[in-house]
């Protein structure tokens, strides 16, 4: 698709928490077994009165501060599974605390760690098709709200953050192919039981994160290994065509599977979770302006992402970088 | 693969040294085979059947040697 990335700026609270915070509240765990299978050092929690909308302003407004001005902000797609509220749409909110001007599109998207690759495609899809120029891709979970300080499953690798992208129409084709898909009979196994319309339901259930590990992981080795081929097929490349993949931050036992699994070169797989934790939906773009920041990407560096996880749902692109990066 | 290969995989992704397994060792009785142990299990038969399990679901939640045991039969692994 004739669209570009032209900048990513990203947001994390200022709170961290370590191995040191998990341990003060849950003596018995071995905070050494947990960190050698997640690889995950810190963790940011947002404060308490900090929600989604917040954070996601916090990031976007440094795009706006740099890289674009206000009015000529076309959309802004938030990405997010802890909306301010169940409704209005937080996008409407983000709208007009950016002071975007009101012709500006402004709508979520309830996906989790997919949700970056599926906002690409969403908004590369209107670009294309002409209805807008340019406007913001903005990743933001608070997801730490939801995850019980004694929960070992969630707890170790979940972290709040948020990423702002801005893309703009291209000359050139940059964006895509995309390798979408869902597979909703994985849909509790990854859960806030007592939330939207089930909230009335389950009353006697705390509105907490849920997540049977194993199977989300199995799903995972299924799934991103057959994503990342289709993926190949479609574009007509190997993986020696791919400079750096940039997988959904998981965790360190997840990521070095993929590997493990595809055979892929680790230098050519970019990993921050080990200081990030796992953002969800904004773990990609983080990463990638961690990338940009560090060493760069040159010009014409074939670049695949792939998100996967909640619900379940996965996705993968490939990114040409092209000189408006 | 036989059903002690299978057993002695087990066994060493959960890093046991004095304990034997058998078909009732499971999640209940293993202090190592916590949520996390048993990812490393799994991470080991995915290694072991050379990534053709991941499409079992059932694998996932097979909390025992003897479960595992069952749910690799089942699909012809053994």
């Amino acid at each position: 698709m004739k669209v570009a990335i032209k900048a990513i700026e990203y947001y994390l609270p200022t709170c961290v928490e370590n191995g040191k915070s998990l341990k003060a509240d849950n003596p018995d765990w071995r905070i050494g077994d947990i960190e050698e299978k997640t690889g995950i050092k810190n963790r940011y929690i947002a404060e308490e009165n900090e929600t989604a909308v917040d954070m996601a302003e916090h990031a976007a407004r440094k795009l706006l501060s740099s890289e674009i001005k206000p009015d000529d902000v076309d959309f802004v797609i938030l990405v997010t599974q802890s909306p301010d509220y169940a409704l209005p749409t937080s996008a409407c909110i983000l709208q007009d605390r950016l002071k975007l001007k009101t012709s500006c599109l402004a709508f979520d998207v309830n996906l989790g760690c997919s949700g970056f690759v599926y906002g690409l495609a969403i908004a590369s899809s209107l670009i294309s098709a002409g209805l807008v120029k340019s406007g913001l891709l903005v990743c933001s979970d608070t997801y730490t709200k939801f995850i019980d300080k004694h929960d070992r499953t969630c707890r170790p690798l979940f972290s709040d953050g948020a990423a702002a992208t801005l893309l703009t129409s291209s000359a050139d084709d940059l964006i895509g192919p995309f390798e979408l898909g869902s597979d909703g009979s994985g849909f509790d196994k990854l859960i806030v039981k007592s939330s939207g319309a089930h909230e009335m339901q389950n009353q006697t259930q705390e509105k907490k994160l849920y997540m049977e590990g194993s199977s989300v992981f199995m799903f995972t080795m299924d799934m991103v290994p057959k994503c990342v081929n289709g993926l190949l097929k479609k574009a007509n490349k190997e993986i020696d065509d791919i400079d750096l993949f940039v997988f959904h931050q998981a965790s360190k036992l997840v990521i070095d599977s993929i590997i493990r699994r595809l055979d892929l070169p680790e230098n050519k797989v970019f990993t921050n979770y080990q200081n990030v934790g796992n953002t969800v939906s904004a773990t990609i773009p983080i990463a990638l302006c961690d990338i940009l920041r560090d060493k760069g990407l040159k010009s014409g560096s074939q670049v695949m992402l792939v998100g996967f996880g909640v619900g379940y749902s996965w996705g993968g692109c490939i990114v040409q970088w092209g000189p408006e990066a | 693969m036989k059903e002690s290969d299978v057993i002695k995989i087990i066994g060493n992704a959960l890093k046991l040294e004095n304990i034997e397994l058998n078909e009732d060792s499971s999640v209940d009785n293993i202090d190592e085979w916590d949520s996390l142990g048993h990812l490393g299990v799994l991470v080991a038969l995915d290694k072991a059947f050379d990534g053709k399990i991941a499409s079992i679901k059932e694998i996932a939640t097979a909390d025992s040697v003897g479960k595992i045991l069952q749910v690799l039969k089942a699909n012809s692994f053994l």
